[in-house]
């Protein structure tokens, strides 16, 4: 116990005098809101390093940032987004343009990370992700199944695995209901190349296709956990550990989590791959997504100076090193490693997975898929009736929004 | 009167069956917070194991090098008997002792505190020390055979810095408390020598208010706590506060949800004071306020222990007000355990989660232990009368 | 008592109650009648995301909100009378059903299904939780009187816990291969997903909420049955009145006013069930009305949020509670009346 509080002495001791790992000492006060996901402690802690900082990992940042940055003063610098969570930023205008900022302390950055509304730089990206499928290759080689890549050849390989006594349940999805299994039809039904919306904004899903989609999700549910509609990423990932599932399109920032000795019983065993295709020929069914920064705009210029300077430091290759594993860093100095395989043959494949859409409209869509999509998974509600009630849905949402008129 | 005594005197099979339900309530009621109390000391692996079995004894865990010994359970349920029984008869008699009149509540909890601390330090502290030697001698009595970590608890308080959230904690519910009981018992008493119409109202509107789904008021007050500062600028000026991400500011909002409550329970508790009390006072010539504080106030502490209590769990226990109106830096513990439960969470976290959660129980054990009686005599003295 | 006097007393209360409670109530009770929206203008914007090595640019007919002079976006507010609750009852699909006779797929839209259960959950776990709280408030009266404290103290456990967690800790126990239901199946000898059907939740939810409130009933029955009268017990023993008859006849009556108060209360907490729609993750299979408000309220990826239909579905909700208090309440009122000093 003493040896151990001594231990945490000499730690903090370190974590004061560390500031040597950053270029610069901060004198701004900074603060910074983003999710708490292992690759913002990486960024954030590395931020820290300049003095000065506040970090703030919260889980309810998404209810939290858009008033906040709209709040003058800003109640915070730096902001974490993703390519969903930049567009209420984006459409009250509460983020400034980083294009001379990048100018100035930015050379480091690579095009690849520069995110460009109408040309402008709007935000600063750190890392992608995607859903992509992760195999249990001892499984699938000892029972000479080959790797699948369409949903068609996984539920086969589902099925084989099954019969042969192997696993109850080798399939594992995130299909918790609300925002996770309406993420799972984002990702089959332009797999199938439906388009979401029409061009006066409209929804499009009630046709083939999205009959289609809707019966391929349903269509795996025999392969998978009966209580599939609770499941998250985090219930999948321990699936997968305890080795009771052998195949599931989970996000790549979980690829990590397999090879954890503490937690894993399959440690080396399991292999990333592209996102399975719902067609021949066609997209991997998924959606490619982005992490990165943005700066608030109520926020005096020297402000947003400062705090881009710690943004940069918190992005910058020593952190990347250190945290190669944590995320697909999109930073120079990241070393793809064997986890980080099925993320970039995802994002590498043509034709290519599409990003997820940064518009109003999509937000909207995205929770009435959540909010109608189990009752046909329940069998309360056929494939028609269920696009049928997600189109009214969205219809009576996006009047209220004042996307549809 | 025997014979009232005999026929009160209930038949075996009856004390037998009444008995056997007690036991498995107390079996049902433990178990779930017993159970995530064992989870939350092994390995990940352990701690989500499909066989129970491997959650009690914890291969993995011990695999890892971590364990008790025999030796090890039974110098600890001994020490452990010995300071729970310690807890139930010396300390109260020490605590009366040494209060200062008038001042037992406070008395109590300085007291169940340092109890607290001192035990933790002996159990924690001095026993691994003395047993680790001990361990090395025996040979196979000294072998692990019962898994058993300490390491989410480290990282809980260590690395993450949980106590931040523990002192915030603590801040929020004194306050909550404190002004919680200071405005309601006013009221309370005021509802309850006014047989007026007026305050009959004014109790159903209370209750119509508590009845309001929280979720409602939550989301109206967040675009104003974050914009105060720019909406009260024209009045106060330059100090004008950002009430987002104050604890007094959720301190007040916690109160005003709490009042309802509060006032109902004080007023009956004070309805069953006799109104003679203070009219007496009031011939002699004193106040309302006089006649409340001279005679009301040295008999009210049953009724007012008891809705404390209440209110502490309301602000300790709070999770939707806390969660939206603090920032990071003044994060109660509810809040900050739910953030070990995002979107992105490895098993790690959620063990660490459990350990977490079992720590902020803690308090509630001791507060439960201390005020127990005065719980089931202040409602006996009638804070509740419907 | 003068009113200036009591208007003293009670004033801070007050006060804080309008001011935190009565007066977004009535923001609330106006918004659900209006609808803001931001002005949306359709422009043609190019987006650059990163790809893995090189980025992507799309170029794409977007739908945003104006930007005012002030910085902020411009929005317009309309009255739009009951239109929210139209959205949110959808009354003519309600008479559609009715029309053609089948009255389950009601249970379809999200308000109906969210009150059936609501309904449902407050008005069974009521007499379970009055019958358990009394029952265990019974038997630790009749324990032995050293054994009582650390009963009590154990009894108390599931009311003190934190719900989060106490919810937490259920959902673990049965959630999976959770040890309760590794159990079961291997009594049973059937394969047991206790979450992938909507009754089975359901039932989980009905025995988390009782284990949870009885103990807050038991003690306060316990309380309760210390102040018993010996005298008319014992006169009812006299009498010959059973052990039956006496805890008819002499403790439930004397026990009414708590059970009145328990039943308020209890009508009121459950209605508002939220944390275990959250906790056990049911949002598939059951819904509650406050877990619909708080749905309509949470933001997107997007930041839209339904301010108005949430404003309505809460009012809506706030109907509901006074409907169900007004039994009890009428009974405080004829209280208030005969007691009033």
């Amino acid at each position: 116990m003493l040896k151990k509080l001594a231990l945490a002495g000499v730690v903090s001791l370190m974590g004061t005098t560390a500031w040597s790992a950053c270029a610069f000492e901060n004198t701004t006060e900074i603060k910074s809101l983003s999710a708490g996901f292992e690759a913002w402690k990486a960024v954030t802690d590395a931020m820290a390093e300049c003095g000065n900082v506040q970090a703030e990992l919260d889980q309810e940042f998404r209810t939290k940032q858009p008033a906040a940055f709209e709040a003058n003063p800003s109640l915070y610098h730096i902001g974490g987004v993703s390519n969903g969570t930049i567009t209420p930023l984006l459409n009250a205008g509460t983020i400034r343009p980083l294009d001379d900022l990048v100018a100035k302390y930015g050379s480091h950055l690579k095009p690849n990370q520069l995110i460009k509304i109408d040309g402008k730089v709007m935000a600063v990206a750190m890392m992608v992700n995607t859903q992509h499928l992760m195999v249990r290759e001892d499984v699938l080689s000892e029972m000479g199944i080959p790797v699948p890549t369409t949903w068609d050849e996984v539920y086969a390989a589902a099925a084989k695995i099954k019969d042969a006594g192997k696993m109850d349940t080798p399939l594992g999805a995130t299909m918790k209901s609300g925002w996770n299994l309406a993420q799972e039809f984002v990702n089959m039904y332009p797999g199938f190349g439906g388009a979401l919306f029409n061009d006066d904004n409209t929804a499009a899903v009630n046709n083939d296709k999205g009959v289609k989609a809707l019966e391929t999700l349903k269509a795996g549910m025999q392969y998978m956990d009966p209580e599939v509609l609770v499941s998250d990423s985090t219930y999948v990932q321990q699936q997968f550990q305890q080795g009771k599932i052998a195949m599931a399109n989970l996000w790549a920032s979980r690829a990590g989590a397999m090879d954890d000795e503490a937690e894993s019983q399959v440690v080396g065993k399991v292999k990333m791959v592209a996102a399975p295709m719902a067609m021949a020929g066609g997209a991997p069914a998924t959606t490619l997504w982005w992490d990165g920064i943005v700066i608030a705009k109520n926020i005096s210029d020297e402000e947003a100076d400062a705090a881009f300077r710690v943004a940069m430091e918190g992005l910058d290759k020593e952190m990347v090193m250190a945290n190669n594993d944590a995320a697909i860093w999109l930073v120079d100095g990241f070393v793809p490693g064997a986890t980080a395989e099925g993320a970039i043959a995802t994002a590498t494949a043509s034709p290519a997975a599409p990003a997820y859409p940064s518009t109003t409209r999509m937000g909207l869509m995205h929770t009435a898929l959540g909010n109608e999509i189990p009752a046909f998974m329940t069998g309360e509600r056929d494939a028609a009736a269920t696009l049928a009630a997600i189109e009214e849905a969205y219809t009576t949402s996006a009047k209220e929004a004042g996307v549809l008129k | 009167m025997s014979d009232t005594a005999k026929a009160l005197r209930q038949p075996f099979a009856l004390r037998f069956a009444s008995g056997a339900f007690l036991v498995f309530w107390c079996v049902l009621a433990a178990f779930p917070i017993f159970w995530i109390t064992v989870m939350s000391f092994k390995s990940p692996r352990d701690a989500f194991a499909a066989s129970p079995w491997d959650v009690i004894t914890g291969p993995a865990t011990r695999a890892a090098g971590n364990g008790l010994s025999i030796l090890d359970i039974v110098v600890g349920l001994v020490v452990l008997f010995f300071a729970l029984r310690w807890a139930f008869t010396r300390l109260p008699d020490l605590v009366a002792r040494y209060s200062p009149p008038g001042m037992i509540v406070l008395g109590w909890l300085l007291g169940a505190a340092v109890y607290a601390l001192v035990f933790v330090l002996l159990f924690f502290g001095l026993l691994p020390l003395i047993l680790g030697a001990l361990n090395g001698v025996l040979g196979p009595l000294g072998q692990p055979v019962l898994g058993l970590t300490t390491q989410h608890y480290e990282a809980v308080w260590g690395e993450n810095e949980f106590y931040r959230n523990f002192l915030n904690s603590m801040l929020v519910t004194a306050g909550v408390v404190t002004i919680s009981l200071t405005v309601g018992t006013l009221a309370g008493y005021g509802l309850a020598r006014s047989g007026s119409d007026l305050a009959f109202w004014l109790l159903i509107l209370a209750l119509v208010f508590r009845a309001l789904p929280h979720s409602v008021l939550v989301a109206g007050y967040l675009p104003w706590f974050i914009n105060s500062a720019e909406i009260l600028r024209p009045i106060f000026g330059e100090i004008s506060p950002t009430l987002y991400g104050q604890p007094w500011a959720v301190i007040a909002v916690l109160v005003a949800i709490n009042q309802p409550f509060t006032i109902w329970m004080l007023r009956s508790f004070f309805q069953n004071i006799p109104a003679e009390l203070d009219e007496a006072a009031r011939v002699d010539g004193c106040s309302h306020f006089q006649a409340f504080r001279r005679v009301i106030m040295p008999v009210m502490w049953p009724g007012v222990i008891t809705t404390g209590l209440f209110s502490f769990l309301l602000g300790y226990n709070d999770f939707l007000v806390t969660a939206l109106l603090l920032d990071a830096q003044n994060q109660t513990m509810v809040p900050a355990i739910a953030g070990y439960f995002n979107r992105e969470t490895t098993t790690t976290d959620q063990v660490e989660a459990v350990a977490a959660a079992v720590s902020i129980t803690a308090p509630l054990f001791l507060l439960v232990m201390v005020f127990q009686r005065q719980i089931v005599s202040g409602l006996t003295a009638g804070a509740v009368k419907g | 008592m003068k009113f200036r006097t009591f208007a003293a007393f009670v004033g801070p209360s007050v006060l804080m109650m309008v001011f935190f409670i009565a007066l977004p109530l009535v923001s609330v009770f106006l918004e659900s009648f209006k609808v803001t929206q931001p002005v949306m203008q359709q422009v043609e914007v190019e987006t650059c995301t990163p790809g893995f090595l090189t980025q992507t640019c799309t170029t794409e007919l977007k739908t945003i909100p104006v930007i005012g002079a002030d910085g902020k976006v411009e929005t317009t507010t309309q009255w739009q009378g009951l239109q929210s609750y139209r959205s949110v009852l959808q009354m003519d699909k309600v008479w559609a059903a009715i029309g053609s006779s089948e009255i389950g797929s009601i249970l379809q839209i999200d308000f109906w299904k969210a009150l059936r259960f609501t309904l449902m959950y407050t008005l069974l776990t009521l007499p379970l939780v009055i019958g358990v709280g009394l029952i265990i408030a019974l038997t630790v009266n009749n324990a032995t009187r050293a054994l009582r404290g650390p009963i009590i103290f154990v009894s108390l456990l599931p009311f003190i816990i934190t719900p989060v967690i106490g919810s937490l800790a259920i959902y673990w126990l049965f959630v999976g291969d959770g040890i309760l239901t590794a159990m079961m199946e291997r009594w049973s000898g059937t394969n047991i997903s206790m979450f992938a059907q909507a009754w089975t939740v359901e039932l989980l939810m009905y025995f988390y909420r009782v284990w949870h409130v009885a103990p807050f009933a038991f003690v306060i029955f316990y309380a309760g049955l210390q102040t018993v009268n010996m005298d008319t017990l014992e006169s009812a023993v006299i009498d010959g009145a059973s052990r039956w008859q006496r805890l008819r006849h002499v403790i439930v009556p004397h026990l009414m006013p708590l059970i009145v108060f328990i039943a308020l209360i209890h009508l009121m907490d459950c209605y508002r069930v939220f944390e275990e729609i959250v906790g056990f993750r049911s949002q598939a299979h059951v819904i509650s009305l406050q877990w619909l408000t708080f749905d309509f309220l949470v933001p997107d990826d997007a930041g839209n949020r339904a301010i108005s239909r949430a404003s309505a579905s809460a009012m809506l909700t706030m109907v509901g509670i006074v409907f169900l208090l007004i039994w009890p309440l009428r009974r405080t009122w004829r209280d208030h009346r005969g007691g009033a000093h």
